[in-house]
């Protein structure tokens, strides 16, 4: 009983570390630290402890969903004066940098 | 993980833990940094220096008042749109969460050679650097006849608190058909658009309880932020009931007079049923006291908001000259992130980053009807220089100025909880 515990806790850590590797991997430049940083201009209006009245939350936002989101309004295809405004200035590792730092947010 | 790490990891934690819980006299050799003022720019550094360097920095705020009501959001209580409770916040999350120092008392000078806050008690706080975010002192000698016995006759209602409950009550007990006078400020001033939504929500009030009252804007300006976008909000929501009349076209205020409520101007006298007069303004006294002043406002270094005057004081928000920034609760926060970085990374050698401004201001015309204007900002050897912006479109449909409306409510809760826990 105990070694299974045991095995399933290695085969759980294996799984995330891995997982935690592939994203760190695919987001080029990306710096948590940065993040983190670049994460105080987002909760001026975004707030931290997620109630989404009239602005939608961000915190606990997958990777994808998070970079997906950001290039439709910095090509202006998602409608949004401020956020267009915001991506406007977001590069690769800005944006990447973000990414990583929320994924690591609950 | 090991035994043996295992019990590292949680010895460490319960160092941090007791570190963050002991108070500031223990910690002898941290760097220290004293915050003077607990709005959007003090507030802000003091929780982001205390969060981010978790511990390695003893950060005390000096703040006057226990609960602190916004200037932003002030303007939505005069038109019913939010309560008075709801514009009051305490600083219990920077105490508790993160081991801000809270001071509640005035601080009185400062002496920057031996680098010394005094206080209203007589004591002292010493820092290693300090952050001057006292927000603005009105200059009443700037409208002829205005004073500070004038102010309860005329409330300026330009530091939220008391001052916009005594307007609020002189707006809704304003006789019926009455005239009210708003007299904005001279530029630069705290929050450009503000006077401008005062004078909406206050026509908000009369369209419901004394729909034959009048409004009449006399402006030191000839013209005035988001204008075109209020003006067609007035003469859509409010038809006839609002009279703007610009510096040129009243040749300027004269002398005005409390106790018979008149306005003397070259165009005509007016005579008030109810009014506000926002004088001229200037940076914090406590600003001047520090030496960090150049006339009414503070210098600043763009890329870190350090008083041009002294290296080991930074001087955020209204009291700061940040051209080309204006001033607003949105921009004090934004300069406090910078600033916060910067003496972190002074002090205990953190990274710093390349400085990035932002600021948007949300104003509410009529019910649903919200419009904003925003810009980025970039810091270069001259100035905080804009890099793009935007501003709401006049014409725009009414699903979109509800969105803004509900956006800039979403706003508000998300700054205080960034200022605040």
């Amino acid at each position: 009983m105990k070694s299974k515990s045991i095995l399933l806790l290695i085969f759980l850590c294996f799984f995330l570390t891995n997982k935690l590797y592939a994203e760190q991997n695919q987001l080029v430049g990306a710096d948590a630290d940065y993040g983190e940083h670049l994460f105080g201009e987002c909760v001026t209006c975004h707030n931290s402890t997620g109630l989404g009245q009239g602005i939608p939350k961000i915190t606990g936002m997958k990777t994808s969903h998070f970079i997906t989101k950001i290039l439709a309004y910095k090509t202006k295809e998602k409608e949004n004066a401020v956020m267009q405004m915001v991506a406007e200035r977001l590069g690769e590792e800005e944006i990447n940098s973000l990414a990583l730092y929320l994924s690591k947010l609950k | 993980m090991t035994k043996m790490k295992r019990r590292t990891f949680v010895g460490l934690a319960a160092a941090t833990t007791t570190a963050l819980s002991m108070p500031s006299i223990a910690f002898g050799a941290l760097p220290r940094v004293v915050v003077i003022g607990g709005g959007a720019g003090g507030a802000t550094a003091a929780k982001y220096i205390a969060k981010d360097s978790k511990g390695a920095i003893d950060v005390t705020l000096v703040e006057a008042s226990k609960r602190y009501y916004t200037c932003f959001f002030s303007n939505l209580y005069l038109g019913d749109f939010r309560a008075y409770g709801s514009i009051g916040h305490n600083y219990y999350g920077l105490a508790v969460n993160h081991g801000v120092n809270m001071v509640h008392e005035w601080a009185l000078s400062v002496n920057n050679a031996a680098k010394k806050v005094n206080l209203g008690s007589g004591e002292s706080i010493s820092y290693d650097k300090l952050v001057i975010s006292p927000g603005i002192d009105l200059k009443f000698e700037s409208v002829n006849g205005y004073s500070a016995e004038a102010q309860s006759k005329m409330p300026h209602a330009w530091k939220s608190g008391t001052q916009v409950q005594l307007l609020k009550n002189q707006v809704k007990g304003m006789k019926k058909g009455g005239t009210f006078v708003m007299v904005p400020p001279p530029n630069p001033y705290r929050c450009p658009p503000g006077p401008y939504e005062r004078v909406s929500m206050i026509a908000h009030q009369f369209k419901k309880s004394n729909p034959t009252a009048k409004i009449v804007i006399l402006d030191p300006k000839n013209k005035f932020s988001k204008q075109g976008l209020f003006m067609e909000g007035w003469q859509k929501h409010y038809p006839g009931m609002i009279e703007w009349i610009s510096a040129e076209t009243h040749g300027g205020i004269k002398k005005i007079n409390a106790a018979t409520m008149e306005f003397e101007t070259d165009l005509d006298t007016f005579k008030a049923d109810a009014a506000s007069v926002v004088p001229a303004q200037r940076a914090g006294r406590i600003a001047m006291n520090a030496g960090v002043n150049n006339g009414d406002w503070c210098p600043i270094v763009p890329a870190s908001m350090q008083a041009q005057a002294d290296e080991n004081i930074y001087v955020l928000g209204d009291a700061s000259i940040a051209k080309s920034m204006p001033k607003s609760g949105f921009s004090a926060n934004s300069q406090a992130k910078v600033a916060a970085n910067h003496i972190r990374g002074s002090l205990t050698g953190s990274k710093v980053f390349t400085p990035r401004f932002a600021n948007t201001c949300w104003s509410l015309v009529a019910t649903n009807d919200g419009i904003k204007v925003g810009a980025n900002y970039k810091a270069t050897d001259e100035k905080i220089d804009k890099t793009s912006g935007f501003i709401s479109k006049t014409g725009e449909d009414s699903n979109l100025r509800k969105a803004t409306y509900e956006e800039s409510i979403g706003w508000y809760s998300g700054i205080t909880s960034d200022m605040f826990s």
